[in-house]
C-alpha cells in the first residue's frame, strides 16, 4: 500500500506457514487474512477494518500497518461460516482477504 | 497550487460536490466502463478473469480448489452485483453537486474498484512502479492518479462519520499474529525487506 495510491496482484503467493504439532481441536478458528497490494490506499484499508469489524482507529491503524509492513495480517477469526461472511464483506469492499485454518 | 476542498459535508447530512466537467466526465465513463466489463463475468475461477477484473473478484481459499469453486459459486454473483451497484450509481450522479451520504458510500466503493481495476491493468505491481510516461497507457495512469486523490479525500470524509468502535473488539484478534520472525512477505510472497 501507498500513502496516496497504489497496489496490484495476481493471485495470493504459496506462503510458508509455521507448522503446528498440537492436537487438532474441532475448534480451531479459522483466520481470515488481509494480503498487502500495492493498490489500495493506506487510508482506505485502516477505514474499511474500522467499518467492517468495529476496530478503534488506533488497532485499524496497527492492523493496516502489519499488512502493509509484513504482507499480511490476521483481521477477524471465528467459525467457517463466519469467515466466509468476513471474506466476502472484505472482498465487496477490495481488499484481498483469503481465509485458512491450521489444523 | 491551492488546495481546494472538492467534498463537504452539508448541514442536511449530505455533501457538496466541487468538480470540473472534465472531472465529471470521466467519473460518468470510466465506472460505465467497468460496468460493462462485469457484466461478462460467470463462475471462472480468479485465475481465468481478464487482468482488469482479478483484484475485483479474489481468491478466498488458495489451498483448496473445491472449497474455492463452491465459495464462487455462492458469492460470485452477489459480489458482481455489490460492485455494479456502486459503479452505477457514480456513473449517473458524476454530474449531481449535492450528494447524500449513501450515494457518497457508493462513490467511495466505485473509486476503489476502477483503482483496481487500472491499477492491475497497469502492472502497479509496488510503491515504485513507474509511471508509462510517454508509452501507451499514459491516459489511465493519469486518471489512476487522479482517482487515488479523489478516494483519498472521500475517505478523510467519511471517516468521521464511521460509528463508535464496538466495545472489547480490538482483544478479538492479536495485533501480530504471525509474531517475530519470520516476519513480511511481500505482495508476491517474496521476503520484505527489513526496515526499509
Amino acid at each position: 500500500m501507498t500513502e496516496t495510491a497504489i497496489n496490484v496482484t495476481t493471485a495470493p503467493a504459496e506462503v510458508e506457514r509455521p507448522e503446528t504439532h498440537e492436537e487438532s481441536v474441532p475448534e480451531v478458528p479459522w483466520l481470515v487474512i488481509v494480503w498487502n497490494d500495492p493498490i489500495n490506499l493506506m487510508s482506505y484499508v485502516t477505514y474499511v477494518f474500522q467499518k467492517l469489524f468495529g476496530y478503534s482507529r488506533a488497532k485499524a491503524h496497527k492492523l493496516m500497518l502489519d499488512v502493509h509492513h509484513r504482507g499480511r495480517a490476521v483481521v477477524s477469526s471465528g467459525s467457517r461460516e463466519r469467515a466466509e461472511l468476513d471474506v466476502a464483506r472484505l472482498h465487496q469492499h477490495g481488499l484481498w482477504a483469503t481465509m485458512e485454518h491450521n489444523t | 497550487m491551492s488546495f481546494r476542498r472538492r467534498i463537504r459535508a452539508t448541514r442536511d447530512g449530505g455533501y457538496e460536490v466541487r468538480l470540473s466537467a472534465e472531472e465529471r466526465s470521466l467519473l460518468t465513463v470510466l465506472p460505465a466502463q467497468l460496468v460493462s466489463l462485469l457484466e461478462s463475468v460467470g463462475d471462472e475461477p480468479p485465475g481465468d478473469l481478464p487482468d482488469a477484473l482479478r483484484r475485483l473478484l479474489p481468491p478466498a481459499y488458495t489451498t483448496d480448489p473445491d472449497a474455492e469453486r463452491a465459495y464462487v459459486a455462492m458469492t460470485r454473483q452477489d459480489l458482481v452485483e455489490h460492485h455494479r451497484e456502486s459503479l452505477k450509481i457514480m456513473s449517473v450522479t458524476a454530474k449531481a453537486t449535492w450528494l447524500e451520504a449513501e450515494q457518497l458510500v457508493a462513490w467511495l466503493a466505485a473509486l476503489n474498484d476502477l483503482r483496481l481495476a487500472l491499477g492491475s491493468m497497469l502492472g502497479v505491481t509496488g510503491d515504485d512502479t513507474e509511471p508509462p510516461i510517454g508509452e501507451d497507457h499514459e491516459a489511465e495512469w493519469i486518471a489512476y492518479v487522479y482517482l487515488g486523490n479523489l478516494q483519498s479525500e472521500l475517505v478523510d470524509v467519511l471517516e468521521t462519520t464511521l460509528p463508535d468502535p464496538v466495545a472489547g473488539a480490538d482483544d478479538l484478534v492479536p495485533d501480530d499474529h504471525w509474531g517475530e520472525p519470520p516476519g513480511g512477505l511481500r505482495w508476491d510472497g517474496t521476503p520484505q525487506p527489513r526496515d526499509k
